[in-house]
């Protein structure tokens, strides 16, 4: 071993209290920070995922401004063919066409007005999870016949069951009284309140009839092979539009701002929280290292009387830390990593989480993530901040003069 | 009463894989006010038999006295609390604790004992006084000479007008007319207050104002000389 | 007492012996501090904000149902008794506020759109001071009196339903017997809220106007009450449970809301993980202070004890120091936070990530929230585990052989 090395590391070990100590909050914070880091992207990517698979998709087609307004009249005209020709050329079953109308929904003793999707049975359960959700009856079945499925909360409050018939009152496109009887074939049950109140699906045929949609319908939903893949499925589709169409193509984080700014929100308010971390490790660094080079003066004086430049001392100083920072990055992305593991098979849970999980959206356990990048993110940043952190300890060498540091005591 | 009667003190140390006796059943009596050097070559047991008289150090076997209590089977707290109210110590360095001044330091077992500030500034100050000390009392050790420094440990070992004052090699690092003076000092203390010194040292001077000169070999006593009547 | 003042001036100037090293540490704890702090105001202004916002929709603190309109809100669940009894039970009962009103769902209409409500039939003079917006502040104007015949909406209702001050728009509800209650209504006033949501959600009417147009005399579906701290409702709770019998359910905010409740032990849960994570990342500093300071001093620390010092005192002593250094790095922590969040308490513009935070239920100005328990908890944690944490180099500083410590070069 090179000789400035093994002094190095010799010096590190002269006091093992200390260094272990000041070891121990970088291996500390490098724990909390693999953790944390794991769960983050562990708890974006589910939230992501569970918020796109109940209704939004990937992408989605859609007639200008109807993302925002929601009006009846800002239709996809011809929607079947056109999901049927992007079905064609992007050689996928994923994709499924949707009207979307208020009505008000009643049963024998109950009225609500409630939100009613028109999808294709075929097409819908690629889409989304509604229809592998239904854990009373069925899902829809049959283009144009008169059925519906109602969230679980919907039908408790209509006070109706699997069977029964439910009359829809609404408005058709041309601002005629729209209506319909139907039948209860399904009920499901989302976990998420809004969902599971406010919705229910017909098929599209019949949706377009009872509505006198003249064929249209409001989006056509794609799902693509991960999120990776949007971009080439948005351009696919986009060519596929006839030039002079009102129809735009969307991707998941237009049709759904709230879910990426949520995700910034709270990366935000965790990255304040990593940096403070950060810095009290390296404040812990700065100490040890100022206190390391001041015991040291005087033997520092005499190599530098010696004709060794300030420089090199100054090096060795940040040598010494180098040492120091990668044993704590070593260990602490190693007892991250494991704890981490621990979690990701068995998932964590906390008080409250049941609660949030049915307002939201979101698992009610969570899984974090582990893979090379929230193994080593953290770690890493501490290393750099312990190394800032030695530029000074580093720098008061080079100010000193080899006989003002052999007079100190 | 003696002030300091120790009975057959045995102790051994371990030094690599050799055994050392630093104290070899060793007996001694001194009588209130005597003015005791103890000298010995390095690692003759002075230094251990001062330590052992001062409760520093719990001997392997016998039995020290002070002032007729027992006080080898005492633990700790009572052993502080002996040293604290009936020995004053004058340590061959570092005997001053450096953020106290002068006056503070001279202050610091009384105020430990628990002395009123008023008369505790009262000692202090004609204790001071005494050692020629007048005007430095605001100084740290650190901006004191080491001469001045032991000064301020004799008056604090004195100060409480403690029974008996321990002093290890307090010359050693004093120039010749320094360690004159600090001696005359102790001298004049012996004799103004009749307090019982014992002073382990190999300073040839330091001797000479003895009144008992006890010398150590291997840990054990090989000569006892009443220089003067005590 | 006596011995006090001199352990506590030993400890006062050892601290300041090596004034980098301290100058640093308190740098750290400083900082530590104030980050426990300010995280605790702004996550506290969030939630505050998002639980009095909840609960201004809510609204009231305490609410007062039939046993079964929580799960059947239908007005057929409603309570049966009089305007008269209702003022004779809780007029002059000490409420902050109270008021009955009529919540049923319901469907509004405009000429091109329909959507889905909550109709509120309230009496504007009893619930000033209640409803989460403040009748000045509304474009338009706000109701009257309980026979007004207008309806208030929220603006964003508005914008879809294509409608505004004004215009007609149709509500259809069900009165007691299931028949379909309808009644036109002109649009008299827009209100704003903080969040989208809630200003689709709500159409104000007077309360007589409802009970005619759904055929329910003089009586009401709630009764809220507002109490004076969301935080302590028991009283108001107690008073209204007393005034009532088995014929009414009565529950507080964290029973009608189960989230909120939630969010609130969340928080407060919260509050405490960050500020000993910040600590015990400090720990590792402050312990290792403490370290590098005994063993300096080890010399010093023999003379006192061979003077006659008490191991219990020297304990003392080192303890005393990190008291010290603590209690003037709590200082300084907590000024910098009282002088960080005042300066903010006007409120900070989140507004980039409006979309995300509403999905939170939170809007978009967040006002820090500095609670003066909220402090006293950080010092009091630091206080606590900074004695533990010394208790250590303490405990080996006061077990030094006084001989050998003196000696020890």
């Amino acid at each position: 071993m090179n000789i400035v090395f093994r002094l190095a590391w010799r010096n590190l070990w002269r006091h093992p209290r200390r260094t272990w100590l000041t070891t121990g909050a970088m291996v500390f914070s490098n724990i909390l920070l693999v953790f944390m880091i794991s769960l983050q992207f562990g708890m974006y990517g589910l939230m992501i995922d569970n918020a796109l698979q109940v209704f939004t998709g990937h992408v989605q087609v859609q007639a200008s401004g109807y993302n925002e307004d929601k009006k009846m009249r800002q239709t996809v005209p011809d929607i079947i063919p056109l999901a049927n020709s992007i079905r064609t050329t992007l050689n996928s079953e994923t994709v499924a066409a949707r009207g979307w109308a208020f009505a008000l929904a009643s049963s024998e003793d109950r009225s609500f007005g409630i939100g009613i999707y028109g999808v294709e049975p075929e097409f819908e359960a690629q889409v989304s999870n509604i229809p592998g959700l239904v854990s009373d009856g069925r899902y829809l079945e049959t283009d144009n016949a008169a059925e519906i499925v109602v969230g679980s909360v919907l039908a408790r409050n209509l006070h109706v069951k699997v069977g029964d018939e439910l009359t829809l009152l609404g408005s058709g496109l041309d601002g005629s009284f729209a209506a319909a009887v139907v039948n209860i074939v399904g009920i499901f049950d989302s976990g998420v309140n809004d969902i599971d109140r406010n919705i229910a699906e017909i098929p599209l045929r019949l949706f377009q009839e009872t509505f006198f949609m003249e064929g249209g319908g409001h989006q056509i939903v794609v799902v693509g092979d991960g999120l990776e893949a949007v971009p080439a499925i948005r351009s696919t589709v986009q060519s596929m539009l006839p030039d002079d169409s009102d129809l735009v193509v969307l991707d998941w984080d237009e049709i759904q701002p709230g879910l990426k700014q949520a995700i910034q929100a709270d990366m935000s308010s965790s990255f304040f929280m990593y940096l403070v971390l950060v810095i009290l490790v390296s404040f812990s660094v700065l100490n040890t290292q100022l206190m390391s080079v001041l015991e040291r003066t005087r033997e520092f004086g005499i190599v530098m009387a010696l004709g060794l430049r300030p420089g090199r001392l100054g090096r060795l100083v940040l040598l010494e830390t180098a040492m120091m920072g990668l044993i704590g990055a070593i260990l602490g992305a190693a007892a991250g990593g494991l704890l981490t593991s621990w979690f990701t098979s068995h998932g964590l849970a906390f008080p409250g989480m049941d609660e949030m999980a049915a307002r939201f959206n979101l698992p009610a356990r969570m899984y974090p993530e582990v893979n090379v990048l929230t193994l080593s993110a953290g770690p890493a940043v501490v290393f750099v901040f312990t190394m800032l952190a030695a530029i000074y300890p580093a720098l008061r060498l080079r100010w000193q003069n080899p006989v003002d540091a052999m007079r100190v005591a | 009463m003696s002030a300091v009667r120790c009975v057959d003190l045995c102790k051994t140390y371990r030094q690599g894989d050799q055994d050392i006796k630093a104290l070899d059943h060793v007996s001694i009596d001194i009588a209130k006010g005597q003015f005791v050097c103890l000298s010995a070559p390095s690692g003759g047991g002075k230094t251990t038999l001062l330590n052992a008289i001062g409760g520093l150090d719990i001997p392997d076997s016998g039995e020290v006295y002070i002032a007729g209590e027992r006080i080898d089977n005492l633990n700790k707290g009572e052993l502080a609390d002996i040293r604290l109210k009936q020995i004053g110590f004058v340590f061959q360095a570092y005997n001053l604790i450096p953020v106290l001044s002068a006056r503070e330091n001279v202050e610091f077992v009384m105020q430990v004992q628990g002395v009123p500030s008023a008369e505790r500034i009262k000692k202090s100050t004609a204790i001071l006084k005494e050692v020629g000390l007048e005007g430095l009392e605001d100084r740290r050790p650190a901006e004191m000479s080491g001469g001045q420094q032991q000064r301020v440990a004799v008056a604090r070992a004195v100060a409480s007008r403690p029974a008996l004052v321990l002093a290890d090699e307090p010359t050693a690092n004093l120039d010749s007319k320094t360690a004159d003076e600090l001696m005359a000092l102790f001298t004049e203390l012996n004799e103004h207050h009749n307090t019982t010194f014992v002073i382990a040292t190999h300073d040839q001077r330091v001797m000479t104002y003895a009144g008992r000169l006890i010398r150590m070999l291997d840990g054990r006593i090989v000569d006892d000389i009443n220089q003067r009547a005590a | 007492m006596r011995l006090f003042g001199v352990l506590f001036r030993l400890a006062w100037r050892n601290l300041w012996r090596n004034h980098r090293r301290t100058i640093i540490m308190l740098g750290a704890i400083g900082v530590g501090v104030w980050a426990m702090i300010f995280m605790t105001a702004l996550t506290r202004g969030m939630v505050d904000q998002m639980i009095i916002d909840s609960i201004a929709v809510l609204p009231g603190h305490v609410q007062m149902h039939h046993p079964d309109f929580p799960d059947d809100p239908s007005v057929s669940n409603r309570m049966l008794i009089s305007e008269a009894d209702l003022k004779k039970k809780f007029d002059g009962a000490g409420f902050k506020a109270w008021a009955g009103r009529v919540r049923v769902p319901a469907v509004i209409s405009s000429e091109r759109e329909s959507r889905g409500v909550t109709l509120l039939g309230v009496d504007p003079d009893a619930e000033r001071g209640i409803s989460f917006f403040n009748y000045d502040e509304v474009d338009g104007r706000f109701l009257v009196d309980a026979s007004d015949q207008g309806i208030v909406i929220g603006r964003r209702l508005a914008e879809t339903l294509e409608t505004g001050i004004g215009k007609r728009v149709v509500l259809m509800s069900q009165d007691p017997d299931n028949e379909i209650a309808d009644r036109g209504f002109r649009v008299i006033g827009l209100y704003s809220a903080n969040t989208k949501a809630v200003e689709e959600a709500y159409a104000f009417v007077g309360k007589a106007t409802v009970q005619k147009m759904l055929h329910i005399g003089d009586t009401t579906t709630e009764v809220v009450f507002l109490s004076d701290d969301y935080r302590n409702v028991e009283a108001t709770f107690q008073a209204v449970m007393s005034a009532t019998d088995e014929s009414v359910s009565v529950r507080r905010w964290y029973e009608i809301d189960t989230y909120l409740g939630t969010m609130l032990g969340v928080m407060d849960g919260f509050v405490l993980i960050w500020i000993v994570v910040i600590f015990l990342a400090l720990s590792f500093g402050l312990v290792n202070t403490l370290v590098m300071a005994v063993f300096e001093r080890v010399r010093e620390i023999g003379l006192m004890l061979a003077l006659g010092m008490k191991p219990g005192s020297i304990l003392g002593q080192i303890i005393i120091e990190s008291m010290l250094l603590l209690t003037l790095g709590l200082a300084a922590g907590n000024f910098l936070a009282w002088a960080t969040i005042v300066p903010l308490q006007d409120g900070i513009d989140i507004s980039v990530v409006a979309d995300g935070l509403e999905m939170w239920g939170v809007s978009s100005m967040l006002y820090p929230k500095l609670y003066a328990s909220d402090m006293f908890l950080a010092t009091g944690v630091v206080l606590l585990l900074g004695f533990l944490a010394s208790l250590s180099p303490a405990w080996r500083a006061s077990r030094y052989v006084p001989v050998e410590a003196i000696t020890k070069v």
